[in-house]
């Protein structure tokens, strides 16, 4: 109904210039490091920055090479953390959201802030009592190290409990429990399919989350075959003073660490409009 | 150079008869249970950040089968410790083998991070290695925290192309570089002959090294603290004098911009040490066979001295439960003629063991293949480096270093750099008396 | 107490238990939404709420060393009482710190916003084209971790390797140095906007897809011009997202890290103390002195609470209240 009035809209140029004005300034840097990675040792910091050259090949090529393709373990652990623990965590999210939003129990606004305060605290501060706590565990230095920590997203329940309230009918979940279904059957058979496109954005929040949180694997991590990319890449910046920091390499895995996210961006990204839409109205 | 040498000696004796006092009690406390089985097949992880170590190691395993050493690459330097004193402090994560550097033992050994390795066979090496490094390894006692790997003397890399265009001669004392670099700069507003760089306190701590500073000492069972010294001073008040004149630049090194200026040649110079050539390959490739290395410039022509920048040990870490082991591999490591040119081919280092150096280090590095007589000039500096005392704030002084001389690279005046010096001082101190040590 | 008395769902509480039916209620009412939620509560008290207890129990304590504190046993870990918190409080580098984010809060987040907002209005409105391609191009660069936006923009900013500043030189223009120390601040900024706008902008529009368009036409029959509609039915209507998105930027402006610790290497302008958390980071690692860290760490997060909590009493309503 309202799709043949938006055709005859006029197509304003000041508002479009604007959008493509902040979408250039956006993209500004990720074309430089396009071009960037393209260029051998010695022209990155001899030539004009935007001028592209040869030797992105070379480039990918020299930093698989590096410590035997270690670069890419760092593609492969950043995947198994970032998606496993987003995985995970958007579970547990979903769960404590919904049992938050659905639920009448004594205690239920306490636990919903103290759960909430968590928002609050930097990952940097918690990063030293969580290496101490796991080291007497035996854990540091393991995939536990990084993935276990990171599932709990206070950020996510919030979120889960918004989207579970307004796309979850109380009169379903109690028709469902009139007919006998367990309550972990309604969550997981019932609940989360109506939740789905809510949770996928909880699960990009956390995906992001634990692939831009560099301090916790930072610390935890000694073995080098268990980085993801950022402290990975990170490390062939900082090779100390006796060693040239690796530039070309870095920048090559840059723009190579990147190209996954955008892929799943793209594909995700209509999820984005659906989700809260879609909750809010039914609220 | 001799005196303060001799000065550091006394303190260092007089260190040992505290410690060898202090710790004959204690021995064993706060190692790990050892395995005493010889014929058990023995990991090993070591922490590492020289480039390729994997690659040295594969020798040792090859013919090591019972003792398997895995590298674990870090981050240069500081981060390594970092993990280590954290695993120290949790009790757990360490591994058996740590790339200590030298200014970093002190705080390791007061944080009971090292294995005192006096019992194992790695005290045999003791003639293997220059006095002034065995003494930073064994903190001048009986004890031996670390085998030493590599040492870096300093020298002055400068590009002999530009000089030559210029007609400038090399300068061999502080002066002529003052001078050298003031005809640099104004030959060419946008050229330097070096810059000022507020991020390597290791870098600084080698000038000073080399005026004869000592920053730290023991005194009776006190620590002394002389940073703000007549040596330090002098040398501060000299760079501060160049980058308020403008002649020296006051930005930091290893960025991409210090970078760009090495591959244009606007960086004319660099007061490296002897690894220099692997940066400067990385760093600026299409300038090999334009450089030359000559002796640092000297603050008395009659006494040549220089100063150290980078080196490090390997170390053995209270949580190895192989200690023998780990001595052992350490010492084929830094001792052996096999892997001393294994360490100097595919690492890139410049080894601290004496012998290994000398037949090693035969022919030039290939970034400096103009220059035949590259490793004459390097080795008669080593023979010149002055002794220098760390204590166990290092890391405290150098972070100290980094803010404070970075305000004053930026306000670009000679009394702020003297001011930095005594903010050092007054920080390091303040730090020590903090924490209960006892301060002269 | 009698109004929580009145409370819908209290009632259960008062009634004595026993019978079976008020047995199986009371399982129902909160074991079951107990059981349903530990994992949660699990994870929480694990990896968040021990570690703080952990950094409480660290911030009273400090290292103790006599004599020249070498050889075993020469340090030790003793009780501190406030002593640790007494310097932080009166450190004028922490001090300075904090004045530092909050000058650069005070930068970042009313331009942060007011882009996000209006990108979001743009994209909203019916008469903007590319509409999918911007969106996706400012949604971007939140994949980016800030650890490697930092380095680009570093590169981006410094004289000796920036096209601007190429560029500028070509044309015979001085282009001042961001990373000076009085522009830093801006360099800081501009990347945590180019990171978060597209984030902020993404929550403004999908609130803004949610109003039923018919209030649209409503107002578009009564002559509204599309600013009018922008301006007095559109912004009033998402004004609880941003709020929200105000809270979530003021609680990451003050825990500011990555940013400038990637960039501090590159320049003389930034001490290894210039943002709160930094302070934290240098005094934990660098210093190696965790109880002082774990002491400024309890303060950064009290104040981030006391900031949070007055903002969320302010809003709270609005956020919370339309569930059930």
């Amino acid at each position: 109904m309202s799709i043949p009035t938006e055709i005859r809209e006029k197509p304003s140029y000041l508002s479009t210039g604007i959008l493509i004005i902040g979408a250039l300034y956006c993209l500004f840097p990720v074309i430089w490091v396009v071009a960037a990675a393209t260029k051998g040792s010695d022209e990155l910091f001899s030539t004009f920055t935007f001028t592209p050259s040869v030797h992105l090949w070379s480039n990918i090529v020299e930093l698989t090479a590096y410590r035997d393709g270690v670069f890419w373990r760092w593609m492969l652990n950043t995947a198994l953390y970032a998606g496993v623990g987003a995985l995970l965590s958007t579970w547990v999210s979903a769960l404590s959201g919904y049992v938050l939003a659905k639920y009448d129990f004594p205690g239920k606004n306490g636990v919903f802030k103290v759960l909430l305060m968590g928002v609050l605290v930097p990952g940097v501060i918690l990063a030293i009592p969580q290496y101490l706590m796991l080291a007497q565990l035996g854990l540091t230095n393991t995939y536990w190290s990084v993935l276990l920590p990171q599932i709990i997203s206070p950020y996510g329940i919030y979120l889960a409990r918004i989207y579970a309230a307004a796309s979850v009918p109380g009169d379903v979940i109690e028709a469902a429990r009139t007919e006998g279904a367990k309550e972990m059957y309604i969550f997981n058979r019932i609940a989360l399919p109506m939740m789905l496109p809510g949770l996928v954005t909880i699960f990009l929040f956390q995906f992001v989350a634990i692939w831009n949180n560099f301090m916790l694997p930072y610390i935890m991590l000694g073995d080098d075959t268990l980085f993801p990319l950022t402290v990975g890449l990170n490390g062939l910046l900082n090779q100390g003073a006796t060693a040239p920091a690796l530039y070309t390499l870095v920048l090559a895995g840059a723009l190579l660490s990147i190209i996954p996210l955008v892929i799943m961006f793209l594909f995700l990204q209509r999820y984005w409009r659906v989700d809260l839409a879609a909750g809010a109205v039914k609220a | 150079m001799r005196r303060s040498f001799r000065a550091g000696a006394v303190a260092m004796i007089a260190a040992a008869a505290l410690l060898t006092a202090g710790c004959s009690t204690g021995s064993g406390t706060g190692s790990a249970e050892q395995n005493t089985d010889p014929n058990q097949k023995v990991e090993l992880t070591y922490w590492a950040w020289a480039p390729n170590l994997d690659k040295v190691v594969d020798l040792w395993n090859e013919k090591n089968p019972n003792i398997h050493v895995t590298v674990n690459k870090q981050d240069g330097g500081d981060p390594a410790i970092t993990k280590l004193l954290t695993a120290v402090n949790a009790g757990s994560g360490a591994p058996d083998l740590i790339q200590a550097e030298y200014q970093k033992i002190p705080t390791l050994v007061a944080a009971d991070a090292l294995v005192d390795l006096a019992d194992t066979e790695a005290k045999e090496t003791k003639d293997n290695f220059p006095e002034g490094v065995w003494n930073s390894v064994t903190l001048g006692g009986e004890a031996l925290y670390a085998v030493p790997q590599d040492t870096g003397p300093m020298a002055f890399y400068y590009r002999a192309d530009i000089f030559e265009g210029l007609g400038l001669a090399v300068p061999t004392t502080w002066d002529e570089y003052a001078a050298a670099a003031k005809t640099i700069h104004d030959a060419d507003p946008e050229a330097y002959l070096g810059t000022f760089s507020s991020n390597d306190a290791g870098w600084f701590t080698g000038m000073a090294q080399q005026a004869g500073a000592s920053w730290w000492g023991i005194d009776g069972d006190a620590w002394s603290v002389k940073i703000a010294e007549e040596p330090t001073e002098k040398v501060a008040g000299y760079w501060g004098g160049l980058v308020e004149q403008g002649t020296i630049d006051n930005k930091p090194m290893y960025t991409p911009e210090w970078n760009a200026a090495l591959n244009s040649g606007k960086q004319v110079g660099w007061l490296s040490a002897a690894w220099a050539p692997g940066v400067l390959a990385g760093n600026a490739g299409a300038t090999a066979g334009k450089w030359k290395v000559a002796p640092m410039p000297q603050w008395d022509a009659a006494k040549p001295a220089t100063g150290n920048w980078g080196g490090s040990s390997t170390a053995v870490t209270t949580q190895s439960k192989n200690v023998a082991a780990a001595a052992k591999f350490a010492t084929w490591l830094n001792t052996s003629p096999e892997a001393v040119d294994a360490l100097v081919k595919v690492s890139n280092i410049y080894p601290a063991d004496t012998e290994g150096a000398k037949t090693a280090l035969t022919a030039a590095p290939e970034f400096f293949s103009n220059q035949p007589d590259f490793y004459d000039v390097i080795g008669k500096a080593a023979q010149n480096v002055g002794s220098f005392n760390y204590g166990p704030n290092v890391n405290v002084a150098f972070n100290a270093y980094n803010d404070q001389f970075a305000k004053a690279a930026q306000a670009k005046s000679r009394s702020a750099f003297l001011e930095a010096v005594d903010s050092m001082q007054q920080v390091t101190v303040e730090d020590l008396k903090k924490t209960g040590f006892t301060v002269k | 107490m009698a109004a929580t008395a009145t409370m819908p769902g209290s009632a259960e509480k008062t009634a004595a238990p026993g019978r079976p039916r008020q047995a199986k209620n009371f399982k129902q009412r909160v074991l079951t939404p107990y059981a349903m939620l530990a994992p949660g509560i699990v994870l929480f008290l694990l990896f968040m709420a021990a570690p703080i207890i952990y950094t409480l129990v660290l911030s009273f304590q400090q290292k103790k060393v006599s004599g020249l504190g070498l050889g075993k046993g020469a340090q030790s870990t003793v009780f501190a009482g406030f002593d640790n918190y007494v310097r932080s409080l009166t450190d004028p580098e922490f001090g300075a710190s904090v004045l530092r984010v909050l000058t650069y809060g005070a930068i970042l987040i009313p331009l942060m916003l007011g882009f996000a907002l209006l990108f979001a209005l743009l994209l909203d409105s019916r008469r903007t084209r590319a509409g999918s391609f911007s969106r996706t191009a400012i949604f971007l660069p939140y994949a980016v971790p800030a650890v490697i936006s930092s380095l680009l923009w570093g590169f981006l900013y410094l004289p000796g390797v920036s096209p601007f500043h190429f560029v500028a030189d070509k044309l015979g223009i001085a282009l001042p140095s961001l990373l000076n120390p009085d522009l830093i601040i801006f360099a800081i900024a501009n990347i945590a906007l180019w990171g978060g706008v597209g984030f902020n902008m993404i929550v403004m529009y999908t609130s803004l897809k949610a109003v039923p368009q018919e209030i649209y036409e409503a107002a578009k029959l009564d002559g509204a011009s599309e600013i009018q509609t922008a301006l007095r039915i559109k912004i009033p209507i998402i004004a609880p997202s941003v709020v929200m998105t105000a809270l979530f930027s003021m609680i990451a402006t003050l825990q500011v890290f990555a940013e400038p610790t990637t960039l501090r290497p590159l320049a003389n302008s930034l001490s290894t103390s210039w943002s709160p958390l930094m302070l934290v980071y240098r005094d934990a690692f660098t210093r190696n002195d965790v109880y002082s860290a774990a002491a400024t760490s309890i303060v950064i997060a009290l104040a981030t609470f006391a900031i949070s909590f007055l903002f969320l009493r302010v809003v709270q309503k609005r956020a919370f209240g339309q569930e059930n």
